[in-house]
């Protein structure tokens, strides 16, 4: 799938965003004492990097001007079910921010409100790697591993995020995350490599009894929409330098330089973003389409 | 509503015979001629004389080449267009509801006034069969040519698609796969017709009848074709052309 820079964006911060919002509500219910400062700040910055990576997404969109309108098929739609999910979350984040800032007096209601800003961010990441799980017709996609790696991604960026906004209380539990996520990563990596080949063009054509099929005279001169939206082809070699670079810049290093307690929690939030968008990056560059059996691969 | 309807009372499509089709493309121009004045158009041609044309098709014309070893190689042409799927995933994938199968007769269509541009249906199409209009920033297909098929202006026998209409070779045939008795019912049953990629588990309504066996040919040896040209010669010499 064509690597398009909106959509990394809005995956890799949106993803950061409620992590850091897990992190933070968390930890609002389980009692550690946090600066109420810190609370503000980071409900702040949760809502930002969600804010911006749901502006980012409408930037590829063909009508940005009429995104309302998914909303409405939440009954069949992972992504209006993704919509929905994000803008409701924005309620515990503005809550949360208010109450601590201005001291609403609505202390009565932090939990609950902690409760359902988890619950609602867990669920928004859910509804967004199965957006990815659902289809199909890309088998790189269509498999548990994308709906856990959302998860656990999410709450390693976030975990990073965290550091940086309330201190090190927890970093070993980010780390313990960070080595979590470089397995999953790994492993999803396994099975996409594993299940490469599954379909074969003959299939495709409904014509598995002719022999094999290669194309002969191509169906248009040049390439046309579904070559260059699904047509990505991402070399070996570019591929390892790129694992490489991900799971180093995403996990790695993080992991390490936290374990350390290098005093530098924003340099280290840095490495792991780019790293993560990295990652992201292979998540759409690596996954192919199954139409490109009808042009040019044999089998996906 | 992006629901799929439990049941269509129709199940209108095409049956595409791949033995009969010759690979011409007329039936991708003639269903482009249509449908870029059509209800969902028009169909953007960017660059139609440039160096790097690009546009909007719903009908395209792939060809391949079959090798089977000790056989001959067979060239299949193959006219791919949108096969208004039962269980069609680009429907349920639609954030907005401006993909839609309707269910009085299972043609699967996109809204172009509610279409945001997102351009998931066709990442969870399996074929290919949509494409994008960056002119207008929605999302396009097929449509059977639903403003063909029950326009009442057109004589009754003439209200076919567009592509099954212009096909010189009758590869194309259009009807109700719903009623057994249809033509394309009767063809699809007598002829070994595929669906396209069962794999996808999308059910497409539209069916393809693949090329004849070999073992279905006369074997045109060499003394077959001699005799051929004997028999023709031999016509001439004796100016007796019956038969
Ligand atoms: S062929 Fe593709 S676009 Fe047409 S109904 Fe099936 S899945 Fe949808
Ligand atoms: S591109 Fe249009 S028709 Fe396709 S899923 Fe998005 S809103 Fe629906
Ligand atoms: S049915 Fe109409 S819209 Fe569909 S491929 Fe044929 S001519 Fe084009």
């Amino acid at each position: 799938m064509h690597p398009a820079l909106s959509v990394i964006i809005f995956t890799t911060v949106s993803g950061m965003g409620y992590g850091l919002f897990i992190w933070l509500t968390a930890n609002i219910l389980l009692g550690t004492p946090l600066a109420d400062d810190d609370v503000v700040i980071g409900s702040v910055m949760a809502f930002i990097l969600v804010a911006t990576g749901l502006v980012s997404s409408t930037v590829h969109l063909g009508h940005p001007e009429r995104a309302w309108r998914a909303f409405s098929q939440w009954r069949t739609s992972w992504l209006s079910r993704e919509g929905i999910m994000s803008i409701f979350c924005f309620g515990p984040m503005v809550f949360i921010a208010g109450q601590y800032y201005f001291d609403l007096g609505f202390e009565n209601f932090v939990n609950l409100v902690a409760v359902l800003g988890l619950i609602s961010s867990v669920l928004t990441i859910y509804t967004t790697s199965m957006i990815y799980a659902s289809l199909k017709a890309i088998p790189a996609w269509h498999n548990n591993w994308v709906i856990l790696g959302y998860q656990i991604y999410a709450l390693s960026s976030g975990g990073v995020a965290y550091i940086v906004v309330a201190g090190w209380q927890h970093h070993m539990i980010v780390v313990y995350l960070l080595i979590a996520a470089l397995i999953v990563k790994i492993a999803t990596w396994i099975n996409i490599d594993r299940h490469r080949g599954q379909y074969t063009r003959e299939s495709a054509l409904g014509l598995t009894d002719f022999g094999k099929a290669t194309p002969f005279e191509p169906a248009h001169s040049q390439k046309n929409y579904l070559q260059r939206e699904m047509g990505y082809e991402l070399a070996p070699g570019r591929r390892a330098i790129m694992r490489w670079f991900a799971l180093g810049c995403g996990f790695i290093i993080p992991a390490l330089l936290l374990y350390i307690g290098l005093p530098a929690a924003s340099l280290i939030l840095l490495i792991c973003f780019v790293g993560m968008m990295a990652e992201r990056w292979l998540f759409f560059a690596e996954a192919e389409h199954v139409v490109r059996l009808y042009y040019d691969k044999d089998t996906v | 509503m992006t629901c799929l309807p439990e049941k269509t009372d129709k199940k209108l499509g095409l049956l595409i015979d791949l033995n009969i089709c010759v690979g011409c493309h007329a039936c991708a121009v003639n269903c482009k001629e249509w449908n870029t004045s059509g209800i969902t158009g028009p169909m953007e041609d960017l660059k139609p004389y440039g160096d790097d044309p690009s546009g909007v098709w719903y009908n395209r014309i792939h060809s391949y080449e079959f090798k089977k070893p000790n056989e001959a190689d067979r060239t299949v042409y193959f006219p791919k267009s949108c096969l208004h799927c039962e269980d069609a995933p680009c429907v349920t994938v639609c954030p907005t509801g401006a993909s839609l199968k309707r269910s009085e007769d299972g043609i699967v269509l996109v809204n172009p006034d509610v279409c945001i541009g997102c351009k998931l249906c066709s990442w969870a199409c399996p074929y290919g069969a949509r494409e994008y209009d960056t002119s207008g920033g929605v999302m396009q297909k097929c449509t059977l040519c639903v403003d063909k098929i029950y326009d009442e202006t057109i004589p009754e026998d003439r209200r076919v698609p567009s592509c099954v209409s212009t096909c010189p070779a009758g590869a194309r045939h259009f009807g109700d796969f719903a009623d057994p008795n249809s033509n394309v019912s009767k063809l699809a049953a007598e002829n070994d017709a595929r669906d396209l990629f069962p794999e996808m588990e999308t059910k497409p309504i539209n069916q393809y009848l693949p090329p004849k066996k070999r073992e279905q040919h006369k074997s045109r040896s060499l003394e077959h074709k001699v005799s051929n040209v004997k028999d023709a010669l031999l016509k001439w010499a004796t100016l007796d052309f019956t038969g």
